[in-house]
C-alpha cells in the first residue's frame, strides 16, 4: 500500500493537518500562479517571436517590450458583455469553459519541476503531486479536454460551432490513440507510470560523458515514440498546422463562435496552457525533465541549493522553452493542412506506426532480457512489424480506387 | 490516498478562479441584450433552420474505432508495467492481442470507413445501344450505366 500511495515524502509521516496542509496549499497556489503567469508570458512571447519572423514589431506598448500585453487583453475582456445565444443550452454552455481549463491545470500537477526541497520543516518534491499512475493521469486529462470542445460547440445551438466541435472532437479522438501509444513507448522502458520515477531513470551523472548522459534520455532509445508523441500532442492541442478548430475560412470561429467576453478568454487561456503543459509532459517523458549537467559541482557541491534546487529548475524551464519555441516556429512557418489529410495521416500512418513501434520496443526489450543480440532482436522485431504494416498497407484503398461510400 | 489531496485543491482553485472571473465580468461588464445580439451567429443573416441533427456517419465510425483502439491502449498500459516479468510469454500474448485488434482495423481501412478524401468522381460509361427489339421497347435494359472511378 505504501508504495502505491505514498510516493511524496511529504505524506510519509502520519497526519495531514497543520503544517502539512499548509505545504500542500502553498504548492497548489504557487503552481497555479506560475502556470497563469507562464501562459501570459507565452502568449506575449509567441506574438513577439512571430512578429520577428514576419519582420514586424509585435506588441510594444503595454509595459517594457509589450510584456503586459496579454494582461491588458485579459483585463479588457472583463469589461465586455457576456452574451449567450437564445438557442443555447445554457447550463452546458456555462459548464464547457470549466471542462476545457481544468485538464490543462491538472495535467501540470504531475510534472516534476525540480528536485526535493524543504518547506516548513517538511521534505517534499518540487511537483504538486507524485501520482503512482502519473502517465495514465496525463492520458485521462487529455481525454477530458475533448469534452470541453465538444460540449461548447454542441450547446451553442448554432451551426458553425456545432460543425467545428464535431470536427475538432473527431480530430482529437483520432490523435489521442497515437498520443497514448507514444507515451507507452517510454513506459515500457521505464517500467513505471510515476512521472518522478521516469525522470529519475533519465538521470545525469557527472562522471559519464555528455553523449553517454544524453542517451540516458528516452528521446534517444524511443526516438520514434518521441516523434509520434510530438505530432499527436500538437494535434491534441489543436495547434498549427493542425488548428482545424479555428479554421476561420471554413468555420468562422469554430466552437468558440458564440462565446464572448471572459468566457472566450477562458477557452483561449486553456488552449495556450495546453501547449505549455504538453511541452512539459514531453520534457518529462522524453527529455529528462529537470536533469542536466550541474553548474560547477566542484565549487557548489552536488546537492547544495545551487545544484540541488536552482539548476534543475533552470534545466526544466530551458527545455520547456525550447519546445514551446518549436511550436511557435511551426505556427509561423507551416500552413494549415486539409482536414482529409489530417485524418488520413492519423489513421493510415500514425496509429499503425505507433502500435507497431510499441510491439518492436517490447520485442527488443524482452528478447534483450533473454540474452539475445540487440541487433538480431531489432531485426526480427522490425521485420515482423514491417510485414504487418505491409499487410495493412495492402488493405488501404489506393487513390483512384472506388470504395463503398460511408456518408 | 493523501497523494490525491493536492489535486482536489487544484480543482477547487481552478473552479474558484473561473467562477470569480465570471462573476467579476458580470459585475464589470455591460448588460444590454437584444434579440439580434442573442441570435445564433450566421454571417449576419437571420437563421432560417435549426442546426443539423444528422451528421455524416463517418464521424460516428471514427468515434467507434477510437473506442476499440482506446481500450486496447488501456490494456497495453498494465502490460508495459509487467512486461519484463512476463518475458517471452507476455511478448507472444500481446503480439497476438494487438494483431487480432489490427484485423478489424484493416477491414475498416479496406472498406474506406476511414478514408476522408474527396469523393471519387464517377464516370458514366456510355454503352453502345444495340438495335434489338428489347432495346427499342425498353432502353434502360441495355443503355446501362456502369460505375467506374476516375
Amino acid at each position: 500500500m505504501n508504495a502505491l500511495f505514498a510516493a511524496d515524502p511529504l505524506f510519509n509521516g502520519d497526519g495531514l493537518w497543520g503544517s502539512i496542509f499548509v505545504v500542500v496549499l502553498l504548492k497548489v497556489v504557487i503552481a497555479f500562479v506560475v502556470l497563469l503567469v507562464s501562459v501570459m508570458l507565452y502568449i506575449w512571447g509567441m506574438r513577439k517571436w512571430i512578429a520577428d519572423m514576419q519582420n514586424r514589431t509585435g506588441p510594444a506598448n503595454a509595459g517594457p517590450f509589450g510584456i503586459l500585453q496579454t494582461l491588458a487583453d485579459g483585463i479588457k475582456l472583463f469589461f465586455k458583455e457576456q452574451s449567450i445565444p437564445s438557442s443555447a443550452d445554457k447550463p452546458i454552455f456555462r459548464l464547457a469553459p470549466y471542462l476545457s481549463i481544468l485538464p490543462a491545470f491538472l495535467m501540470f500537477c504531475v510534472i516534476p519541476v525540480g528536485g526535493k526541497i524543504n518547506v516548513l520543516g517538511h521534505e517534499t518534491y518540487l511537483q504538486v503531486v507524485d501520482l503512482p499512475i502519473g502517465a495514465m493521469f496525463i492520458l485521462g486529462c487529455s481525454g477530458i479536454a475533448v469534452y470541453g470542445v465538444m460540449l461548447a460547440g454542441w450547446s451553442s445551438g448554432s451551426k458553425y460551432p456545432l460543425l467545428g466541435s464535431v470536427r475538432a472532437s473527431a480530430q482529437m479522438l483520432s490523435y489521442e490513440a497515437a498520443f497514448g501509444l507514444g507515451i507507452l513507448s517510454v513506459l515500457m522502458r521505464a517500467g513505471t507510470m510515476s512521472t518522478r520515477e521516469i525522470v529519475n531513470q533519465q538521470s545525469w551523472t557527472n562522471t559519464d560523458g555528455i553523449l553517454q548522459n544524453l542517451s540516458n534520455f528516452y528521446v534517444v532509445p524511443a526516438a520514434l515514440g518521441f516523434v509520434i508523441f510530438i505530432i499527436a500532442a500538437i494535434a491534441e492541442t489543436n495547434h498549427p498546422p493542425f488548428d482545424f478548430v479555428e479554421a476561420e475560412q471554413e468555420l468562422v470561429g469554430g466552437f468558440v463562435t458564440e462565446y464572448s467576453g471572459i468566457r472566450f478568454a477562458i477557452f483561449f487561456l486553456a488552449e495556450f496552457m495546453n501547449i505549455i503543459t504538453m511541452s512539459a509532459v514531453a520534457v518529462t517523458l522524453f527529455l529528462g525533465g529537470p536533469n542536466g549537467p550541474m553548474f560547477m559541482p566542484a565549487r557548489f557541491g552536488q546537492s547544495g541549493w545551487v545544484n540541488g534546487t536552482v539548476v534543475p529548475i533552470l534545466w526544466f524551464v530551458g527545455k520547456v522553452l525550447l519546445l514551446t519555441f518549436g511550436t511557435v516556429w511551426l505556427r509561423a512557418s507551416v500552413p494549415r493542412l486539409r482536414y482529409d489529410q489530417l485524418m488520413a495521416f492519423g489513421w493510415k500512418w500514425l496509429i499503425e506506426l505507433a502500435v507497431l513501434w510499441v510491439l518492436v520496443t517490447a520485442g527488443i526489450l524482452v528478447l534483450g532480457d533473454r540474452g539475445w543480440n540487440p541487433a538480431a532482436a531489432g531485426v526480427l522485431s522490425f521485420g515482423i512489424a514491417g510485414a504487418a504494416y505491409g499487410l495493412l498497407y495492402l488493405c488501404m484503398p489506393k487513390s483512384g480506387e472506388t470504395v463503398e461510400e460511408f456518408r | 490516498m493523501n497523494d490525491y489531496l493536492p489535486l482536489v485543491g487544484m480543482i477547487a482553485l481552478v473552479i474558484v478562479f473561473v467562477l470569480a472571473s465570471f462573476v467579476a465580468s458580470i459585475l464589470l461588464g455591460p448588460r444590454n441584450p437584444n434579440s439580434a445580439k442573442q441570435a445564433a451567429y450566421e454571417c449576419g443573416i437571420v437563421p432560417e433552420s435549426e442546426p443539423a441533427e444528422r451528421f455524416p456517419v463517418k464521424f460516428f465510425l471514427v468515434a467507434m474505432s477510437f473506442i476499440v483502439l482506446d481500450v486496447e491502449i488501456v490494456f497495453l498500459y498494465p502490460f508495459a508495467m509487467v512486461m519484463r516479468g512476463l518475458g517471452v510469454f507476455g511478448l507472444v500474448a500481446i503480439t497476438i492481442f494487438v494483431l487480432v485488434l489490427l484485423i478489424p482495423f484493416a477491414y475498416l481501412l479496406s472498406v474506406g470507413a476511414l478514408a476522408w478524401g474527396p469523393v471519387a468522381q464517377v464516370i458514366r460509361e456510355i454503352v453502345p445501344v444495340r438495335r434489338t427489339s428489347v432495346a427499342v421497347l425498353d432502353p434502360a435494359l441495355t443503355e446501362g450505366t456502369t460505375g467506374q472511378a476516375a
